[in-house]
């Protein structure tokens, strides 16, 4: 088998994989970029509404747009692209990391210094939420019709019903209206949308589509094309209430219900997951095995691709200065009000910048203060007007404040602001 | 004691003169009606009980509630198979229809198999847990028991033959406490005279190192050697491919609608794709093998549908939960009734399969699933394996099992009738012994066609057991996989991220012995969309290979049977 070197590697080309090889390039590496698919850019080919690129350009862009303007630069620089090629397996051999990949010209082998992990994330499925009944065509995720739709130009139902209120099921709802299919409604089991208030507004309220909150399908009916789900009223536990199921006829239903990371290859390298799917990592994206980076939406879901290339640069950048050596680990010991908040860990042997944290409330809150104390002091107060869990928000630490030794602590506390 | 009146003594204190018992010799006839279908299955049961197998019983009762549903049936209608004369024809494609077609085709024999599905193996076949037993529960001197052993022993060879993945992993059946050792000591002696080889007692600290995530409380064990798995689907897909390599005719999406018999003969078979004149006919019909035998002038018996629900876990989950198979006995305070075996199954995939339970039904093909089903499943096997959670589920499927009232299986020619051989009520362990009833099955064929022609018949010289499976690509050394795709570049695109299955092999499950050009032919045979994503990624990858090898539009493309197309047309379609 063929095996070239590189300095660092980057497996997924979406806007997260484009971002750390280019940053990793900057910063003087020599870069390879693996992406399965035939063209880079992930899932924004798919993505043709806009509202990407505000923070990252300045613009709205469509989500190919997005992908092209990346694209162009990786295209621009001497980075490896190997797109088409599967990593069939990847492991760590002395101080290097190995992976094999598969693609129409063969096997090869590419070993690196460093790895970055940009693999995205895929959708939860009707089973994993527990939807019962028949198995017949017509019951699929709302990216895979958002393939459908704007990829092949196909489709996948005329009436439709879409459950989850998730940011691509507000979307698809727009879509799959524009594109001559009826949609029904928009069932979210939790009491409040789970996408972004923009897109409520932009993708449902503009085309008079109804939001059914504290709903949910519990049963779906028909042999071989869907006929009609089953819906009920969901308590506050999220647990349907018996005697409030009403059917309703639709020949395609489209689920929203939120989205995992893709960690496979993470978890071939041994590295540890945290509770949102994605490996536990410090500030400067280096998971706890040494090494490895993971960004984007592998190692937390994000709702805007801005974030996605902003955490992946920050991860390509540390891969290509990243050199072997201990490191002093404290974790953030957020409250319970959090319900994620990434990364979970600051290094204090390799602190620069000012470390950057991602965070989602684990309820919808009014204007909040979010305290960080390092061994009972205070080195930051942030206010907030108003959290909401499917709005993910940033804060930074002063890194002049934190002088960070293996015992210290340091918590995160949300408290109410007047 | 007369065993008739005696169960119409029975029938009469349960059900009064709402059900009336008729003695027609070798069976008796239950008639009249019922108003809820456990009372239906009550009935029939008790008067089974009562006659000890010396009469069969037909339950004809009708059950007010639920009229019995009509099956499901092909959309296409044409006379492709008009006034055909085939040798044998075997109705249905379950694993004992496929494994007695390929039986069959080892003879010079024009054999045609009809299935009403638009694949092999869609009803109880593919929706088992795949175990191929070692036969702990079953009575020596029952056909069950019979075959079940004669098939096990098969399956290392036919498996080889076939190009399945067979793991043959051992079964512990574990118990809580050492209280329970001198009990298992002493039931090796019994297990010699079933004819189990091999069995072991197992002690706390042995337990533990084979199985590290048992409960616990569980601290003796026995383990059954023969035990194994196979992926159900893959077995009969792989008979119907054989057989068909070696002649034997597959014609899917055929349904019997009828027969003409007379002078005690199967005269001709009447099909939505026109009207067959076997010379001799097999029924292994499944759930609705009773139907076929009424048809056939000759039912003497009744299926009382059972349903049952595994579900599938994730293969990451697997090494944490166990490595074989296991089971737990005396952990239960609360037993249900309808719950009687099931396990924690390492699938010859690796996956776990957890499962099953089981739920009389009037509906032979009620194949949907049920919250409460999966909770009942996982309740009762976190009491073997703590571990267990709902979390890691990928899938769940409910099957329908076809047992008799007898709950044993039927392998005879008619009774009534000459020229039908039934295969009938096979359910549990009938995955295990399909290989076994096969060669009866095709014995009794065989013998019965000797006695028409006064000759023997004669073997097909060109038979070849071996079947070249579709080769998976990512499990082959580095240089194997180079190799065949430097011939084809498609073995190198990898539409299946979680299986990790290329185009190659998508395209090569197109061109089978026995092709089934669906999304879901497909990922029965090179499984795209069987991992975690279930599809997500590759489903439309797949239907557009589909498409390209068919020649169709996306719009033609199916996921399972006519109607169930992926797409239902262009963007921008005007709507009617």
């Amino acid at each position: 088998m063929i095996s070239s070197h590189y300095d660092v590697a980057v497996i997924g080309g979406g806007p997260a994989g484009m971002a750390a090889a280019l940053a990793a390039r900057e910063a003087g590496s020599k870069v390879i970029l693996i992406e399965r698919e035939a063209r880079l850019g992930g899932v924004l080919k798919q993505c043709v509404h806009d509202g990407f690129g505000l923070l990252r350009f300045g613009e709205r862009l469509t989500g190919p747009e997005y992908a092209y303007r990346y694209e162009t630069l990786v295209r621009n620089t001497d980075i490896t692209v190997a797109t088409g090629s599967f990593v069939t397996r990847i492991g760590q051999d002395g101080g290097a990391f190995t992976a094999a990949l598969v693609s129409r010209d063969g096997l090869r082998a590419v070993t690196a210094k460093s790895v970055v992990l940009a693999t995205g994330c895929r959708e939860r499925t009707a089973k994993q939420i527990g939807i019962h009944g028949t198995r017949p065509a017509g019951i699929l995720t709302a990216g895979t019709a958002q393939y459908y739709v704007n990829i092949l130009g196909k489709l996948p139902g005329k009436r439709c019903l879409v459950l989850g209120s998730g940011d691509i099921g507000l979307i698809m709802a727009r879509r799959l209206t524009l594109e001559g299919a009826s949609v029904l409604g928009v069932y979210e089991a939790k009491p409040t949308p789970g996408g972004l208030t923009r897109n409520v507004a932009q993708c449902l309220d503009d085309y008079d589509i109804p939001l059914y909150t504290s709903s949910t399908v519990t049963r779906v009916f028909g042999r071989n094309r869907l006929e009609a789900v089953e819906v009920s009223a969901v308590d506050a536990a999220m647990r349907p209430v018996p005697g409030t199921e009403t059917v309703v006829e639709c020949d395609c239903l489209l689920l929203s219900v939120g989205l995992i990371p893709e960690n496979e290859l993470a978890e071939k390298l041994g590295v540890p997951l945290g509770a949102g799917g994605g490996p536990v990592s410090d500030h400067n994206c280096m998971t706890l095995a040494d090494g490895v980076f993971s960004c984007g939406n592998a190692l937390h879901v994000s709702d805007l691709a801005d974030y996605v290339s902003e955490s992946a640069a920050l991860a390509g950048a540390r891969a290509a200065s990243y050199r072997p050596g201990k490191r002093t680990l404290v974790f953030l010991q957020p409250d319970e009000r959090f319900q994620i908040v990434s990364p979970q860990a600051i290094d204090g042997s390799r602190l620069t910048d000012d470390p950057v944290f991602f965070f989602r409330s684990a309820t919808e809150k009014g204007r909040t203060t979010v305290r960080a104390e390092l061994d009972g002091k205070v080195i930051l107060e942030k206010r907030y007007s108003q959290l909401r869990p499917p709005e993910m928000e940033r804060f930074s630490l002063p890194a002049g404040q934190l002088a960070l030794t293996a015992s210290s602590k340091l918590t995160l506390r949300m408290e109410d602001a007047v | 004691m007369d065993r008739v009146k005696e169960s119409v003594k029975r029938l009469k204190a349960a059900f009064g003169d709402r059900v009336a018992l008729r003695d027609h010799g070798h069976y008796v006839r239950l008639e009249g009606s019922l108003r809820v279908w456990e009372d239906v299955v009550r009935a029939g049961s008790i008067a089974a009980k009562a006659l000890k197998k010396r009469k069969s019983v037909v339950n004809a009762i009708v059950c007010e509630e639920l009229p019995a549903p009509k099956p499901q049936e092909p959309a296409v209608r044409d006379l492709v198979l008009d006034n055909t004369r085939p040798d044998v024809l075997i109705i249905g494609g379950g694993v004992v229809g496929c494994a007695i077609a390929r039986e069959l085709s080892r003879y010079k024999l024009d054999i045609l198999l009809a299935e009403k599905e638009y694949d092999v193996a869609l009803h109880a076949s593919s929706r088992n847990d795949g175990m191929v037993h070692p036969g702990i529960d079953l009575r020596r001197g029952s056909l069950k028991h019979t075959y079940n052993h004669l098939g096990n022993r098969m399956y290392d060879d036919l498996c080889r033959e076939l190009g399945v993945p067979f793991n043959r992993c051992g079964q512990y059946l574990c118990f809580p406490g050492r209280r329970w050792l001198p009990a298992l000591y002493g039931s090796l002696v019994y297990w010699a005279w079933q004819g189990l080889r091999g069995v072991k007692v197992l002690r706390k600290k042995a337990l533990r190192q084979a199985e590290p995530a048992l409960d616990p409380k569980l601290t003796s064990a026995l383990f059954f050697p023969s035990a194994g798995s196979v992926c159900p689907y893959g077995m009969t897909i792989a008979l119907a491919e054989n057989a068909a390599e070696n002649g034997a005719k597959i014609s899917l999406n055929t349904v019997v609608e009828g027969m003409e018999v007379s002078g005690g003969v199967i005269q001709s078979v009447a099909t939505n794709r026109g009207t067959l004149r076997p010379k001799v006919v097999v029924n292994a019909a499944g759930v609705y093998s009773d139907e076929v035998a009424a048809y056939a002038n000759d039912q003497f018996f009744s299926i009382h549908p059972r349903r049952g629900t595994n579900a599938l876990l994730d293969s990451k989950v697997s090494d944490s939960l166990t490595n074989s198979i296991v089971a737990s006995y005396g952990m239960s305070e609360t037993k249900t009734t309808h719950s009687k075996g099931g396990g924690i199954v390492r699938t010859a995939e690796g996956n776990i399969l957890v499962g099953p339970d089981a739920v009389e039904t009037p509906e032979k093909e009620d194949f949907s699933t049920t919250r409460i089903s999966i909770e009942n499943v996982f309740a009762k096997h976190r009491r073997t394996v703590p571990a267990l959670s709902e979390r890691a589920v990928i899938t769940y499927f409910t099957g329908v099992r076809a047992p008799t009232y007898e709950e044993d299986f039927i392998i005879q020619t008619g009774i009534s009738t000459r020229n039908i051989v039934h295969a009938a009520g096979i359910q549990s362990p009938g995955l295990t012994a399909a290989p076994a009833i096969a060669k009866e099955i095709a014995r009794l064929v065989t013998s019965y066609l000797r006695e028409q022609s006064g000759a023997a018949v004669p073997a097909n010289e060109s038979f070849n057991p071996v079947r070249k499976p579709i080769v998976k690509t990512a499990h082959l050394p580095d240089h194997e996989r180079e190799g065949l795709i430097q011939k084809n570049p498609d073995y190198g695109v990898i539409v299946c991220r979680c299986e990790e299955v290329s185009a190659g092999e998508v395209r090569d499950a197109l061109r089978r012995p026995v092709p089934c050009a669906t999304a879901d032919g497909v990922k029965r045979r090179v499984r795209p969309g069987m991992g975690r994503c279930q599809g997500g990624f590759c489903s439309p990858l797949v239907a557009r290979i589909i498409a390209s090898e068919t020649g169709l539009p996306l719009e033609s493309v199916m996921k399972s049977a006519e109607g169930s197309a992926v797409v239902v047309g262009g963007v921008k379609e005007v709507l009617p």
